[in-house]
């Protein structure tokens, strides 16, 4: 249903987005996940027709984006991150607006606006002024106003950014509701949202795709997991245990109180803990504990952005201070 | 889909002039002007007995009408899409199916269809004034409807270049400023320029461009008198499409690779 091949875009010498690809098939639910600044609205944005590509192709239920912009347009539901507002109209007037502009014939526009109004759960606002509405209800308002020509396709850009805890959970339910009728994009960079609501995920940063896949399997492919052995045993005792293991990488002792613990990183797919067992067993070490903590998406996600940004800076600070 | 988006547009766009503070301000302020004009004006032409058929032309010919051209339609027009671009809701119009042109013109057409209401009681007031305790005499409306036909078709296509100037600017008080600044430009400066050019003036191109941009002489000439000129009409028709095309291609830019 989204096809994104090969998409570039720059402002100036900014480069937004770099030759990023990816897809969203029919029904499925994606989280588009990044940090602050990685490029998601602005790919998003290239989607909705907003801004042009700069190369690369994309397209929306078929129709590209820049040779059919209007039937792409016509195919999709757009929540921007900040859900602008037209502070003179009444919430269900703006609907019945939206809902005219999207060309919905007039004879089902009152059935249309009130069936979007009862999916995004923005009744008891429905005459209110759009400018007097919480900053909760407001995000919901821009869903209803996705939802109002119900699109096949919905593109939410941040639709849970600067809610309460309460706001989020509620949008989370929308979506995850929604997901049984319409083809999802979501982008956010809050993950567990994301890990709650998405099939899949795509990871951007600086513009380029660094995974695609369901999150749990992407988790296990690419993060380390971390070994930890507690023993009342001196800490060489259980370092000589896991070292030479196959998979086993960095290693951490703490020891105190006549026990030990060991922490080292595993390689993604290892699993040493019966050969640890073993080991342990062999040299009479009487074990506390022998556990594979499974990394989280955050970790994952760490790894893929931040981890990468970090280990960058030292080693561009390592050669300046060479 | 053009159609479309300019009706829905059209109908939106209306509604907001309607309940904008700024409308009525605009309205309240001059009809307030004009009221004391009109009164000044009734009381001359009963004092020195003036002739009855130059008074519908005196009404129009009033500080309250500059107001109405000169200032006006920037403040008409300085939120349209300079607003938009403000709140950010630009996004998410654009991204609806409907063509540029669409929204463009049925701002135009909404900025317009407001500005006719705003003169529309003048001219009824004018017909009030025909019976009884006023003026009991009937006035020749004739000259009237071609000088409001003038203004009209002059304040649209400074209509237009307002709505092209806030499709520029996210700044809405800068897209005033840049339509009043075009505005007192159009209608003041071709008789200056015409003065200052010497012997340049007397080449026939160089004559004629100036005749046809010199407004003000031409509706004194034409309109003011109860005349209409089809290329006068059609040369601010062609300003009014002018201007409503320079906005399209400013708003559809953004697509631009």
């Amino acid at each position: 249903m989204i096809v994104v091949h090969e998409l570039s875009k720059r402002f100036g010498a900014t480069l937004a987005v770099d030759r990023l690809s990816f897809e969203v098939g029919r029904g499925e639910v994606v989280g588009f996940l990044g940090p602050n600044g990685a490029g998601k609205t602005t790919t998003i944005r290239v989607l909705t027709g907003f801004h042009p590509a700069t190369s690369g192709t994309a397209s929306v239920a078929g129709h590209d984006v820049v040779k059919a912009s209007l039937q792409a347009r016509q195919s999709l539901g757009y929540l921007p991150e900040n859900v602008p507002i037209y502070p003179d109209l009444r919430v269900v007037e703006y609907l019945r607006y939206r809902a005219a502009l999207k060309g919905v014939p007039a004879k089902e526009r009152k059935l249309a606006v009130s069936r979007a109004m009862d999916k995004a759960g923005v009744e008891d606002v429905a005459r209110k002024l759009v400018g007097h509405v919480s900053r909760g209800y407001r995000q919901r308002v821009g869903l209803a106003d996705a939802l109002v020509a119900n699109p096949p396709i919905l593109i939410l850009d941040e639709p849970t950014s600067g809610l309460d805890p309460n706001q989020r959970r509620r949008i989370k339910q929308v979506v995850l509701d929604l997901a049984q009728e319409h083809t999802i994009l979501f982008s956010s960079h809050i993950l567990a949202e994301v890990q709650d609501v998405s099939s899949r995920i795509v990871v951007i940063h600086r513009g380029q795709l660094r995974a695609d896949g369901p999150p749990e399997a992407l988790v296990q492919q690419h993060t380390a997991r971390r070994l930890v052995v507690a023993a009342a045993a001196a800490g060489a005792t259980l370092s000589a245990c896991v070292e030479g293991l196959a998979g086993i990488g960095e290693i951490e002792i703490d020891e105190g109180m006549g026990r030990a613990t060991l922490k080292a990183s595993v390689a993604a797919g290892e699993d040493p803990r019966e050969a640890v067992g073993t080991r342990l067993l062999a040299a009479g070490v009487a074990a506390l504990e022998v556990r594979l903590d499974l990394p989280t998406l955050e970790e994952f996600f760490y790894q893929l952005t931040e981890g990468s940004d970090r280990a960058e800076e030292l080693a561009l600070a390592s050669e300046d201070h060479e | 889909m053009i159609l479309r988006g300019a009706w829905v547009t059209f109908r939106k766009e209306l509604w907001s002039y309607c309940v904008s503070p700024i409308s009525w301000a605009i309205a309240f302020l001059f009809y307030l002007w004009r009221g004391f004009e009109l009164q000044e004006l009734i009381r001359g032409y009963s004092y020195y007995r003036g002739d009855l058929d130059q008074f519908p032309t005196a009404t129009y010919g009033q500080q309250s009408t500059a107001y109405m051209v000169l200032f006006v339609p920037a403040l008409l027009t300085m939120r349209c899409f300079a607003e938009e671009r403000r709140t950010g809701s630009i996004e998410t119009l654009m991204t609806a199916p409907v063509t540029d042109a669409g929204v463009v013109f049925g701002k135009w057409c909404a900025a317009a269809a407001f500005y006719g209401l705003l003169w529309l009681p003048s001219v009824l007031v004018l017909h009030v004034l025909e019976y009884g305790p006023f003026l009991a005499s009937d006035l020749a409306f004739g000259p009237v409807a071609a000088a409001y036909l003038g203004m009209f078709l002059l304040s649209s296509m400074l209509l237009a270049f307002g709505v092209f100037a806030s499709s520029l600017t996210d700044n809405v008080l800068l897209s005033a400023v840049l339509a009043f600044l075009v505005s007192l430009g159009l209608l003041t400066l071709p008789q200056k320029i015409a003065s200052q050019v010497g012997t340049l003036a007397q080449n026939y191109y160089v004559r004629e461009l100036l005749e046809k941009l010199d407004v003000m002489r031409n509706f004194g000439e034409w309109f003011a008198r109860g005349l209409i000129d089809t290329s006068q009409v059609m040369f601010y028709i062609g300003g009014i499409l002018f201007f409503l095309f320079l906005t399209t291609v400013s708003l559809s830019s953004r697509r631009i690779a």
